[in-house]
This record gives C-alpha cells, sequence and structure tokens, in this order.
C-alpha cells in the first residue's frame, strides 16, 4: 500500500488524464483526420491517375491494332491495284500491238492496190504509147508505098514484136 | 552562492544525487533549478508538477508538428509532413491491419496514445529533461483513459444489454445464472483493474528502469572522469530502442483490447465470452 502511495499522486493522474484528453481531441480534429483525409485523397487519386493511365494503355493498344489492321488493308489494296494496272498494261500493250498489226496490214493492201491501180494504168498508157507508134509506122509506111508483100510482112512482124516487148514489159511491172 | 559552489551544486544535480530523494533518474530542469533557488515558490511548484510539465512539453512538440504538417497538406509532401504522413500511415497499417477496416475509427486514439507515450520515454534522453513515463501516475492516467475507451467502444459496438450480458460471463443455464455474480466479479476485476495496472505498471517499471540505468552510468562515468564513456553510450542507445518498444507495446495491447471488444461474425452479435477473449490476450502478454 506504500508503494501505491509513494507512487501514485491522485492530483497528477487527474491532469495527466485531463492534458491527454485535450492532446488527444486537439490531434484529432487538426492533424489525425486532416491527414488521414489527406492520404485517403492522394491514394484515390493515385488509383484514378493508375486506372486511367490503364485505360489509356488499353486504347493505345485498340489503336495500335486498328492502325495496324488499316496498313495491311492499304497494302492488300496498293496490292490489287499495282495488279490491276499491270493487267491493264498488258491489255493496252496487247491492243496496241494488235492495232499496229492492223494498221500496217491494211496499209500494205492499200499500197498493194495502188501498186495494181499504177501497173494498170501504165498498162494503158504504154497501149496507148504503142498505138501512137503502130500509128506513126503505118504513116510512114503509107507514105513510101506499100506494094511490095515482104514489105507488109515485115510490117507485121514489127507490130508483133512491139507487142511482146510490152507484154514483157507488164510482167516484170507486176 | 560562489562560482565554485554554483558548479559543484550543478555537477550533483547533473548525476541526480541533489534529487537523490525524488527519484533515481538524472536531474532534469526542476531539479536543477530547485538546486539553485530552494526557497522560490515557483520553483517548488515547477518540481511538484514536473511530470505534467514536461508532458505539456512533450505534448506541445507533438501538436505544434502535427497541425504544422497537417495544414501543409502538400500533394507531393516533404520534411515534417513527409514525417507525420509516414507516422500516421504506419499506425493506420497496424491498426486495420488488426482490426480490419472497422479499426479505422480508432486510428487517432492509438496513434496519439503512441507517438505521446513515444515522445515522452524519449524525453528522458534530453538532457534536463525527464521522462513523464517514469512516473506511475503518468502511465495509470493513459492507463485508465484507455481502459474507459475500451469500455466505450465495447458498450457502442455491442449494445448495453450485450455488453452487460458478456460482463457477466455471457450465461446459459442455471448453472451460468448461478455464477453471474463470480463472473462479473472476476470480469470487472480483469477490465478495470488487471488491465490498467498491467498497462502502467509496464510502462512505468521498464522506462523507469531505463532512466535509473541511464542516471547509473551517468555518476559512473562521473566517478571514472568519462572512462565508462561508452557504456553509457551503449545505455543510450537501448533506451532508445526499449523506448519504442514500450510505446508500441501500449499500443498493441490497446488494439488487442479494442479487437475482443468488437463483435466476431463467426461467433454472433456480441458473444465474445472471456476464455476465448483471453486467448489471444496471453498471447499478446506472452509476446511482451
Amino acid at each position: 500500500m506504500e508503494f501505491f502511495k509513494a507512487n501514485i499522486i491522485p492530483g497528477e493522474v487527474i491532469v495527466q488524464i485531463i492534458a491527454f484528453l485535450i492532446v488527444f481531441w486537439t490531434l484529432k480534429v487538426f492533424a489525425w483526420k486532416p491527414i488521414l483525409k489527406s492520404l485517403a485523397a492522394r491514394q484515390n487519386k493515385i488509383k484514378q491517375e493508375l486506372d486511367q493511365i490503364e485505360a489509356a494503355r488499353h486504347d493505345i493498344e485498340v489503336l495500335k491494332n486498328q492502325y495496324a489492321s488499316h496498313l495491311q488493308k492499304i497494302d492488300d489494296e496498293a496490292r490489287l491495284k499495282i495488279q490491276d494496272a499491270v493487267e491493264e498494261g498488258r491489255k493496252i500493250a496487247h491492243e496496241i500491238q494488235e492495232k499496229a498489226r492492223r494498221d500496217s496490214q491494211s496499209t500494205f493492201e492499200k499500197t498493194k492496190e495502188n501498186l495494181e491501180l499504177e501497173v494498170d494504168k501504165a498498162r494503158i498508157e504504154l497501149r496507148r504509147e504503142i498505138a501512137d507508134l503502130a500509128i506513126m509506122v503505118s504513116e510512114k509506111i503509107v507514105q513510101e508505098k506499100m506494094t511490095d508483100s515482104k514489105q507488109q510482112d515485115k510490117i507485121l512482124d514489127m507490130i508483133k514484136e512491139l507487142e511482146a516487148a510490152s507484154e514483157k514489159k507488164r510482167e516484170g511491172l507486176s | 552562492m560562489n562560482a565554485s559552489n554554483a558548479v559543484h551544486t550543478l555537477q550533483q544535480a547533473a548525476t541526480g544525487n541533489a534529487a537523490a530523494e525524488n527519484g533515481h533518474e538524472l536531474a532534469n530542469l526542476t531539479t536543477l533549478l530547485e538546486t539553485l533557488f530552494p526557497d522560490s515558490a515557483w520553483v517548488n511548484f515547477l518540481h511538484h508538477w514536473e511530470n505534467v510539465l514536461f508532458s505539456i512539453l512533450a505534448a506541445a512538440v507533438i501538436v505544434i508538428t502535427a497541425v504544422f504538417a497537417a495544414r501543409k497538406n502538400k500533394a507531393v509532401p516533404q520534411g515534417i509532413q513527409n514525417f507525420w504522413e509516414t507516422i500516421v500511415e504506419t499506425v493506420e497499417v497496424f491498426v486495420t491491419g488488426i482490426l480490419g477496416p472497422r479499426g479505422f475509427k480508432h486510428i487517432p486514439f492509438l496513434g496519439t496514445l503512441f507517438v505521446y507515450i513515444l515522445l515522452e520515454n524519449w524525453s528522458g534522453l534530453i538532457p534536463f529533461m525527464k521522462s513523464p513515463t517514469s512516473a506511475w501516475s503518468t502511465t495509470l492516467a493513459y492507463a485508465l483513459i484507455t481502459v474507459v475507451y475500451i469500455q466505450m467502444v465495447g458498450i457502442q459496438e455491442q449494445g448495453f444489454w450485450h455488453y452487460l450480458k458478456h460482463m457477466a460471463g455471457s450465461p446459459s443455464g442455471v448453472l451460468g445464472l448461478v455464477l453471474v455474480p463470480l463472473m462479473l466479479i472476476i470480469n470487472l476485476t480483469i477490465e478495470f483493474i488487471a488491465v490498467p495496472l498491467s498497462l502502467s505498471l509496464r510502462l512505468f517499471a521498464n522506462v523507469s528502469s531505463e532512466d535509473r540505468l541511464l542516471l547509473k552510468f551517468a555518476e559512473l562515468n562521473v566517478m571514472f572522469h568519462g572512462i565508462p564513456f561508452l557504456f553509457q553510450l551503449f545505455a543510450n542507445i537501448l533506451a532508445i530502442a526499449f523506448s519504442i518498444v514500450q510505446a508500441f507495446v501500449f499500443m498493441l495491447l490497446s488494439t488487442v483490447y479494442i479487437s475482443l471488444m468488437l463483435p466476431h461474425e463467426e461467433s454472433g452479435h456480441g458473444s465474445n465470452s472471456h476464455d476465448v477473449l483471453n486467448q489471444p490476450l496471453n498471447h499478446a502478454h506472452q509476446k511482451v
């Protein structure tokens, strides 16, 4: 009992209780609650920001996939267009070749027809010239007296030779 | 008083000889003042209330720094704000780890107990200061507050009827009813005498022992002209560590007592009998 009396001072106990209660109330109102609130708010903020970062990362991943698929699509379209262009080019080249071939053929045909026409014209011209020559020869012979039968034969031979010469010339032209 | 007498008196006061009749610890500011001004009524008053005086000093340091830290409230904490947020978060993790989410509202009480007792324990290490917790009156005051707080939590959480039932040993059957007076006496003794005595005596005995140890090493240093200085240093380091341990133990036991008052979901509302209660309590005591 003496130990209790020596060590426990009731007045000090009461004052210490009051002092502690004042400290407790002050800290509770002005320190613990604000700090706990601040910590909770910061925790929530960090959590929200982390969630936002995670969502943004997810969005980026989705966009990346979309971008990759778009790129793939563009590549496929470009490849198809190139293939179409090559096919078109081949087709056009073939058509140009065909056209050139047809044009050359028609040109050849026309040239041939022109040549034939020219030959016919030349033949007609030649016949006319021969006729003119024959008339000239005959006029000459008529002027020198056509009495002798040998002379007549000679004239006829000359006409034949002229005809043969004209034939040869025609063949050479065709 | 001439100069040499004053120095001699200061030396005596520093080693506690002058204040030997008041305790077995290093001299503090009030014992020094009493030695210098033995007839001053103010000095006698301060010396008489020295535990309260040093408690108020510790409280002032805590309140000023804590309120300053709380008012800063910066997004990126620095300095004192960082220090207090670390303390608050550590206490929060510890208390909610034992009590669960329902322990959140007890953080201010338990945290104040821890910080206040810790600083008071450490006060004795500062020259011309004193550990108020080396006096039983101080520790008894904190133990009584804790007991009242625990019982209030019990009534609040269980309801008054279930609280009384719990105090009566949750009687069932005729035998239970017959044993109600006995159980009431046992439980009231445990809750209102054993718990405050164990809480207060443990803290008081440990801290006063630390202070006595510091005094004895200081006396040895004076006697042997500072040769056993390393022992003094070792004792100081021990006192720092044990002060933390004792403050932590006080908070831990208070948390455990509160947890025992909370209704347990698996055993129904307020059905925590003392047999069940004493199991973790005993474990905690054994650990301490």
